[in-house]
């Protein structure tokens, strides 16, 4: 089953923190994003291998925009 | 002189800037990125051009865009207002190569001031105490160690240039020194593109104070008292107040002398603020120079009556301050509250559109700096900061009266605001005595709040 990490917040996409490949668990920083200067932390919602990463750094977020997919085990 | 004045920034300092060329008959020009298209401040000025994209690299920090829109209007002068490129050398002398006028110091002297190094050591030349240190950057462990040996530890390992609080380290104990002064260099490499770092003590119990002065093309500096800018949160400044509650006027004269003497040594010119930190036992000392207007500066309009964004334009076009030190005479007090696009408590920014406004009524004892307006769109991409609520009056005590009424008559629907925060410190007893310190929030904070209590109301008697 694939799961699609999104954006819980708007703002820019400050840096992805994985790789295609890797292997995350529920609740890991995947990815940052820089919302009114803040930095917010995106986690994984899912136990599983980062199948493919979406965005990249300083794309635009809105609420809900995909940011990578989780191939959950 | 100068006719046509191009404001490269966004928010409610464009605003701000409007207003003073308006009182001088000047002619404006506003930018906008496209996340701020329609921005209330682009339909008040007399032109307005798009920069690009909402990514402030591609739009408030795109150095070709600006040029382009400096060409394009035809602007004679750049106001840069704070934050984006305000201090920025390369930015300045664009502005210079294109024609125009830059609201500000010389790029010499913003090139030069880059370095904490540097002004420490001017501050030296010019018998300014700076926090004790070193006055040059330290190439190795062994220098760090050498300097250290006469300072107390804890001592701080700061990056030369660097900023917003980025790249400084405490180290506790000499056997640490060479661990944090690579993590610093490394810092300062990735986020300055430079790793030279530099010695300083920890000043116990630090109280931030500030001197506004301006100094013209003709050798003129004039100081508008100071601003005590304690109260912050990971160094951003909340709460500011004019003149500060601990200092006294004979030290108002002593810094006020320091500021000038620093000033001149750097052959500033333009509106400028020296910042100082108190120590718990009552010493200043030296920290560094903001080479911009500062979002605080309402303050020290109030209380000193001068208009700062006024006398920058006036100093560009080559005008002489009108009036001399023994001319500044502060009145009263005034307290800046700022407001930002977060949720109370949690800090957690909240951008959004706004759905509804109630603003304070304002006038003599109360001003509201801002750009809002129902249906604009407060975005993700930039400072949280929306509104600035200023109060004045004759005493300390009822210059916080005025400002917190101001506030809880200032309500906004559609987003969550730090208002709440402002009302909390107004009322505690610690700031009501002046017992003001950059740890104070942390203080506050540790107690349980009931912020349902702050609810913004749209209307008097909103339950």
């Amino acid at each position: 089953m694939d799961a699609t990490i999104t954006a819980h917040m708007p703002g820019l996409v400050a840096r992805v923190v994985v790789d295609e490949g890797d292997q995350v668990v529920r609740g890991q920083e995947v990815a940052v994003i820089n919302c009114m200067k803040a930095e917010l932390s995106v986690e994984s919602n899912v136990d599983g291998k980062v199948k493919e990463i979406l965005v990249k750094e300083w794309d635009e977020m809105e609420v809900g925009s995909p940011m990578l997919v989780v191939e959950s085990a | 002189m100068i006719n046509k004045v191009l404001i490269a920034n966004r928010g409610e300092i464009v605003r701000r800037v409007l207003r003073a060329c308006g009182d001088l008959g000047l002619r404006t020009v506003a930018v906008y990125s496209d996340a701020d298209a329609g921005a209330s401040y682009t339909r008040q000025a007399e032109e307005a051009l798009r920069l690009g994209e909402a990514n402030p690299v591609k739009s408030y920090l795109n150095l070709e865009a600006l040029v382009g829109a400096i060409q394009q209007s035809k602007a004679d002068a750049v106001h840069p207002g704070y934050g984006f490129l305000s201090e920025n050398a390369a930015f300045a002398e664009a502005v210079e190569g294109a024609g125009a006028v830059w609201v500000g110091p010389p790029a010499s002297v913003l090139r030069a001031i880059e370095s904490k190094c540097f002004c420490r050591d001017i501050a030296t030349k010019v018998g300014v105490p700076v926090v004790p240190g070193s006055t040059e950057v330290l190439a190795t462990v062994d220098d760090v160690l050498d300097v250290a040996q006469r300072l107390n530890y804890p001592i701080l390992l700061k990056l030369d240039r660097g900023g917003g609080g980025k790249g400084i380290e405490k180290v506790e104990r000499p056997e640490q020194v060479e661990e944090v002064f690579q993590r610093v260099q490394r810092i300062g490499t990735m986020a300055f593109g430079n790793p030279d770092v530099y010695v300083e003590e920890v000043i116990g119990e630090p109280r931030h104070i500030e001197v506004q002065f301006l100094a013209d093309h003709h050798g003129n500096v004039v100081c508008l008292g100071e601003r005590e800018c304690s109260i912050q949160r990971r160094h951003q400044k909340i709460i500011e107040e004019s003149p500060s509650p601990v200092v006294s006027a004979q030290q108002r004269q002593q810094l006020t002398d320091y500021a000038t003497k620093l000033a001149r040594g750097m052959g500033y010119v333009g509106a400028g603020t020296m910042e100082f930190l108190r120590s718990g036992s009552g010493n200043f000392y030296f920290m560094e120079v903001n080479a911009r207007l500062q979002v605080e500066h309402p303050v020290s309009e109030y209380v000193t009556g001068h208009d700062i964004v006024q006398w920058q334009l006036r100093i560009a076009g080559g005008d002489r301050l009108s009036f001399s030190q023994a001319d500044v005479q502060l009145e009263g007090h005034s307290i800046e509250a700022r407001c930002y696009a977060e949720e109370p408590g949690t800090f957690r920014p909240s951008p959004g559109t706004i759905r509804g406004i109630r603003f304070p009524t304002t006038g003599r004892h109360l001003r509201v700096d801002h750009a809002l307006e129902v249906g604009a769109v407060v975005p993700p991409y930039y400072d949280p900061l929306i509104a600035k609520v200023i109060s004045w009056d004759a005493t300390r005590e009822r210059a916080i009266e005025r400002l917190a009424a101001g506030l809880s008559q200032f309500s906004i629907l559609g987003l969550a605001t730090s208002v709440p925060v402002n009302l909390l410190i107004l009322s505690s007893q610690a700031y009501r005595t002046g017992d003001l310190h950059t740890g104070f929030l942390d203080e506050l904070f540790a107690e349980h709040i009931d912020w349902s209590m702050y609810e913004p109301k749209m209307f008097v008697g909103e339950s």
